[in-house]
């Protein structure tokens, strides 16, 4: 089982908590290798993501040390009222602070287990992405799961989303009735804090050329995906990125695929 | 003794075997012949029919003995006893099971308020011939409920016998005389042990049931166990000959009533005694034993009597296990207690 | 031999199927306890069922692609007789370990 936040270190960003949901696991045998963050896509969690998808087993067995967080207004995270705590920036800059807090440390040639591998999956690979070109120092190797070069979530129709939720008006673009059935059938997440991500994804839109993470990536996505659009444009920004498709899966189910979790620590290794 | 044994009534078997079996395998084969030899004997419990319990002891007893006679129960422990108590006031024999030690709980206004005192209060007229299996004691990393430690419970109850085998021999004899008594017995089996192999000869004799054995012969400390205890305290003995500590090995078997006077032997003759149990510590069962061999013995203990138990808490979960169950270092310690003991 | 089937656990959330993505053991194959089984997709999530106990695998139900209803058959498991049904684990029969040695004066004995 996971070490849950409450840990013994603990520091806030700009001084607010914004109680997110730590969960740390310790492989049995642990492999000279740095720990490896998990950032999970929008209206998923670190249960649905990572544990219930085997990732956290698989990637304990393979020695890993596991650093899992619940995005604000995710699993077992808090849902904050205010708009600035679901804001991208924000988010990485305590995942940042966590990452440290759980014993990561910059990367240094003599010490192996310097570093941190970061494996993000729809919304967290565009987290892990930034993640990775804004921290050099710290990021050795990014996995993106059914990564996107636009923005679904930035595209969302939130005015539409709000009134469907207010009396039922039916919504017109299809992604965004998309995003809110997916939203709405994923338990432990709340609605209007899944709205208030979306609002401040919206001022703080993908842009993946912005910053162009240097490390080497490995790009994963389901051959169905519809959800992965643009993975030639990502690719293009970082044409070294190798690049894997899953024959047969979608955006939801690649997620579990064996063939992604053991390219990822092969990757990883 | 408090009170005194049922002499069982041997059925001499012409040609004595031996057979490899588990204990497993050995409670099956008792109650096999349980079943062949007294129509009046009824197995039931929770899965005791069709599956054959959750640790096989029943297996194929339903098949062969019909199914009016091995039969599965709602899962309602005191329905259980209540049914038993019922049938045996009608004149049968049955042999309840409760799947687990901690699920004798539910039971435990039958057993004490019905079970234990009807042929008092019916002046002798009716007797309750119930043995209420139990599989009991630690050891397989099973969740609470699966790991207790009852018998100084059941010791306490008036009109109740309680017993417990060590090994395949002495559950297949032991299962074999206690459903012979007219008594209600308590048969707590230890699970940890259900797997261990052993010879067991089909042969009886009053005394191969009868109160304590040795099972391992000493002179210099007398270590007194019970149920899966006994295996690790014969093991404890085998390292501490290493160090030239001869022990001897009681296993109690029948835990109430106590065989006082195989306590008073043993002890009179090494002097110096260490109690074993799983069962937490307070008012254990280790305690009457300690009392008992000190109302024997005084005069010639060299040392307190030890006791080596289970703590005062809930049963932990599987991790903790063995740190919680009395561990051989424990024991030995236990034992270097008395061995080192000074008169002040 | 016994026989252990393993039905479709209840996946919680109201869900009443799945649709198997992926078998990650072969009939024939022998299982550890915990051992990833099968992935399964259902309407709100891909997950991957981990082998409720250890034994060898007798039968899969339903090739990828095919919806198994809750409390349908998954898998059958042979296990040996005796440990069947059981709750918690058969205990292992280890050489008995030690640290502490006993010392004693027994002359007066």
């Amino acid at each position: 089982m996971g070490r849950h936040a409450g840990s013994p270190v603990h520091h806030t960003v700009e001084g607010t908590d914004p109680g997110l949901n730590v969960q740390t696991h310790e492989p049995e045998s642990p492999a000279p290798l740095p720990p490896v963050l998990l950032i999970h896509g929008f209206a998923s969690s670190v249960a649905l993501n990572w544990e219930q998808s085997g990732w956290i087993p698989a990637l304990l067995d393979a020695g890993r040390r596991v650093i899992a967080v619940d995005l604000p207004g995710h699993g077992l995270s808090a849902a904050p009222e205010d708009v600035d705590s679901y804001s991208p920036s924000r988010i990485r800059a305590d995942l940042l602070q966590i990452a440290f807090d759980e014993g990561a440390r910059p990367l240094d040639p003599a010490r192996p287990e310097s570093g941190l591998d970061v494996i993000g999956y729809s919304l967290g690979s565009r987290l892990a992405w930034e993640f990775g070109a804004t921290q050099p120092a710290l990021v050795r190797r990014l996995v993106l799961g059914g990564p996107s070069s636009r923005d679904p979530l930035a595209e969302f129709d939130l005015a539409a989303a709000q009134r469907f939720l207010a009396d039922g008006t039916p919504i017109d673009d299809e992604s965004t009735a998309n995003l809110v059935a997916m939203a709405l059938a994923s338990p432990n997440s709340d609605m209007y804090a899944l709205l208030s991500l979306v609002e401040a994804i919206k001022e703080e839109p993908f842009d993946a050329a912005e910053a162009v993470p240097q490390q080497p990536i490995l790009i994963v996505a389901g051959e169905k995906d519809e959800r992965a659009a643009g993975l030639e444009a990502l690719h293009s920004l970082v044409p070294s990125a190798q690049l894997m498709l899953i024959p047969g899966r979608n955006h939801v189910n690649a997620v579990t695929a064996r063939a992604f979790k053991q390219a990822a620590i092969e990757f990883l290794s | 003794m408090p009170e005194t044994m049922t002499a069982p009534e041997p059925v001499m078997d012409t040609q004595p075997k031996a057979q490899e079996l588990s204990l497993q395998g050995a409670l099956n084969l008792a109650l096999d012949e349980i079943l062949a030899e007294d129509p009046k004997a009824l197995v039931l419990g929770e899965d005791v029919g069709t599956l054959g319990g959750v640790f096989r002891v029943t297996s194929g007893l339903a098949a062969k003995h019909g199914a009016e006679r091995v039969f599965d129960t709602p899962l309602a422990e005191s329905g259980i006893l209540g049914m038993s108590i019922g049938l045996a006031m009608a004149g049968f024999h049955p042999i309840p099971e409760v799947q687990f030690d901690g699920f004798a709980y539910p039971a435990v206004n039958q057993i004490v308020c019905q079970l234990g005192r009807m042929n008092y209060r019916s002046r002798g007229t009716l007797p309750m011939p119930v043995t209420l299996r139990v599989p009991s004691f630690g050891g397989i990393r099973a969740p609470e409920h699966h790991g207790e430690s009852l018998e100084a419970l059941f010791a306490h109850v008036p009109g109740l016998k309680v017993v417990s085998p060590s090994d395949p021999q002495q559950g297949y004899s032991l299962l074999k005389a206690a459903a012979r008594m007219p008594d209600p017995v308590i048969f707590m089996e230890p699970k940890s042990r259900y797997w261990q192999k052993g010879l067991v000869t089909s042969t009886e004799s009053p005394a191969d049931v009868s109160g304590a054995r040795i099972a391992r012969p000493g002179k210099h400390l007398t270590l007194v166990a019970w149920g899966a205890m006994v295996s690790r305290c014969i093991q404890v003995a085998e390292l501490a000959a290493e160090d030239g500590i001869d022990i001897e090995v009681l296993d109690l078997r029948w835990l109430k009533p106590i065989d006082a006077e195989a306590l008073a032997t043993s002890v009179g003759k090494t002097r110096r005694a260490v109690v074993v149990h799983e069962a937490p510590r307070t008012s254990g069962l280790g305690a009457e034993v300690a009392q008992i061999i000190i109302e024997r013995c005084f005069g010639t203990l060299k040392a307190p009597v030890e006791r080596v138990t289970g703590f005062d808490v809930p049963y932990p979960s599987g991790d903790l296990e063995d740190e919680y169950i009395p561990n051989i270092d424990r024991i030995l310690f236990g034992i270097q207690r008395v061995l080192e003991y000074k008169r002040g | 031999m016994a026989e252990i089937p393993f039905p479709l656990p209840d996946l919680g959330e109201g869900l009443i199927e799945a649709t198997v993505l992926e078998w990650l053991v072969g009939e024939g194959d022998q299982v550890e306890r915990n051992q990833p089984l099968v992935e399964v997709e259902t309407t709100k999530s891909a997950l991957e069922l981990p082998s409720p106990q250890s034994g060898k695998v007798l039968k899969l139900h339903g090739a990828p692609g095919d919806v198994i209803k809750v409390g349908e058959p998954l898998i059958v498991f042979e296990v040996p007789d005796d440990t069947a049904g059981i709750v918690g684990t058969v205990p292992s029969e280890e050489a008995p370990k030690r640290r502490v040695r006993l010392s004693a004066n027994l002359d007066d004995d």
